[in-house]
């Protein structure tokens, strides 16, 4: 018989070989507990591979039939995303795996199928686990198989704990793909209605305010749905800048104009003798100040007045919207800026519930606070009163950065 | 695409429209029509590039989020190129400003040098009023040298 010297390396080379492979493996994390023995055997049905960057080790959807774990380099976990028929797909990433980390853990679940893809950023090596093997010697050797499957629970409540960073980012791109569609709407509307598409009897021009209104309620709760996710305080605070108040009051007033002037309503402005700047995130503070001015209109009665208000205090600046709609009912009050809540008197009125829980939000990253009252019922009046305090003593992330450049007063 | 008006173009303002959707061009062309302007259409950043290299528009009318070349990359190779750094840019997105000033300064290190930035739907009141403003002061600047 003829001896096969191609057929394996020396005996003494594979050892050392499989001993490097359970040495790797005991430094990922999810086999960091299991004894030399259990490596030593899983190490039998494991393979070194290389992959380039932008390479992918493995697809979303496809059956889970390897674990890698990274010895060196760095992939990120991509989830395919598509909104609609017509929105081209896109990947995106919802997190990254290093030297030690896994990926593929679906080998290890039912219905082993996997869960995302991974992509190289880098070169990258890994130790590929045949998963039927790693099953197999997992069931037969429970005490290992516990280890194991425990470090794949934490790690899975890990990658859990990261789902609202994943969730905001989803978002950003499912608002793009929502407000694609509605700003071709919005600006075929608004073309058509202004006449420049040809003349419009009064019955086509007052379905175009019409749908105009409806598309424009429907593009700010897609905003407001999406604001959910991404307000948080530390990303408000980074645009802080000094601004105008009296300039993003007159921003709101034309937000809403369109709204009011369909209920016929009239919005009596109350600006103090002259505004002074400030310092706050400017857009979130304009979103506040149209929120609260929709909310007054939404339960105004037609034809009933909305004042909107501001004045200066030593040390804040306080802006009103006062209503004459039928006041909030006391077991609300503590509610209404939470989040989806419809107060009572709600009813048919259109809205998600979620206007006065961002502007609370807002608020609180500006130091600030938003009050409500209902008007005392005299002599039939009724209304609700709104009040945001803005405190003066802000500072932009230049001023925190450098404290000793801001000016005092009197320069 | 050319969108030529009958009569005596020569010296009608030539605006470049830039955006992938077809409505939004087609809505934004039906009220820039109604004015005195030489117009053409580029569905993403590189026939963009390729329109303004054919003939320097007056302005350029841009949208951020498109497929080929973005919008961001079209404001970077026009403000890197002598020859187009004083063409007018007036964005036209649903992005918000701040977004995408920030996008762009990550990107480049440098600030988003454009002359105005609406974000959609724009008002055909509005758009013609701002359209007419920025290729005023653009032949105001002319008219200085």
């Amino acid at each position: 018989m003829r001896k096969d010297n191609r057929m394996a390396p020396p005996l003494n080379n594979q050892v050392s070989a499989r001993l490097l492979i359970a040495e790797r493996l005991g430094q990922a994390e999810i086999f960091s507990d299991l004894l030399q023995e259990d490596l030593i055997a899983i190490a039998e049905f494991c393979r070194e591979e290389t992959y380039q960057e932008g390479e992918t080790i493995l697809v979303e959807d496809r059956p889970a039939e390897t674990l890698f774990v990274i010895a060196r380099g760095k992939a990120a976990l991509e989830k395919k995303i598509q909104i609609g028929r017509h929105s081209t797909p896109r990947n995106a990433a919802i997190g990254y795996v290093g030297p030690g980390k896994i990926t593929g853990f679906s080998v290890l679940t039912t219905p082993y199928i996997y869960s995302t893809s991974a992509v190289c950023l880098e070169p990258t090596r890994v130790i590929a686990i045949d998963g039927p093997s790693l099953r197999a010697y997992l069931q037969a050797h429970p005490s290992a198989g516990l280890k194991v499957m425990e470090n794949i629970a934490s790690l899975i409540a890990d990658r859990y704990r990261n789902a609202t960073h994943t969730l905001t980012y989803f978002l950003s791109i499912v608002s793009h793909e929502l407000r694609a569609p509605l700003a071709a709407i919005e600006n075929y509307l608004q073309t058509m209605h202004a006449g420049y598409a040809g003349e419009l009897t009064p019955k086509q021009e007052r379905m175009l305010q019409r749908s105009i209104l409806r598309v424009t309620d429907l593009s700010a709760l897609i905003s407001d749905v999406v604001d959910l996710a991404r307000l948080r305080p530390e990303q408000i605070q980074a645009d802080f800048e000094w601004f105008d108040p009296g300039e993003v009051g007159t921003e709101s007033i034309e937000d809403v104009r369109l709204a009011a002037a369909e209920k016929g309503i009239k919005i009596r402005v109350e600006p103090p003798p002259k505004f002074e700047p400030i310092v706050g995130a400017r857009r979130r503070m304009r979103q506040v100040f149209t929120n609260l001015l929709n909310n007054a209109i939404k339960f105004s009665p037609a034809g009933s007045q909305v004042i909107f208000r501001a004045c200066y205090e030593p040390d804040a600046l306080i802006f009103e919207v006062e209503d004459e709609g039928p006041g909030i009912a006391e077991e609300d009050l503590p509610h209404i800026f939470t989040d989806f809540y419809r107060a009572s008197s709600a009813g048919e009125i259109p809205g998600a519930g979620l206007g006065l829980s961002i502007a609370k939000k807002i608020m609180d990253a500006h130091d600030g606070q938003i009050l409500v009252e209902n008007l005392a019922g005299e002599a039939g009046v009724s209304g609700t009163r709104f009040a945001v305090v803005i405190p003066r003593t802000l500072q932009t992330p230049e001023m925190r950065r450098r404290p000793e450049a801001v000016v005092g007063d009197g320069y | 695409m050319k969108h030529q008006r009958k009569g005596s173009v020569e010296k009608q303002p030539y605006i470049l429209i830039v955006d992938d959707d077809p409505d939004i061009l087609e809505g934004i062309l039906t009220i820039l029509e109604t004015q005195p302007y030489r117009l053409a259409t580029a569905r993403d950043g590189k026939k963009c590039m390729e329109l303004v290299q054919e003939e320097l528009p007056d302005l350029l009318i841009l949208d951020l989020l498109m497929p080929r070349m973005d919008g961001w990359g079209v404001i970077r190779e026009m403000r890197n190129d002598p020859r187009f750094a004083r063409v007018p840019i007036m964005i036209l997105t649903t992005v918000i400003e701040d977004a995408s000033r920030r996008r762009y300064e990550l990107e480049t290190g440098m600030a988003m040098e454009v002359q105005d930035y609406i974000q959609k739907p724009a008002r055909p009141a509005d758009l013609i009023q701002r359209v007419s403003k920025l290729l005023s002061l653009d032949a105001s600047k002319h008219a200085e040298r």
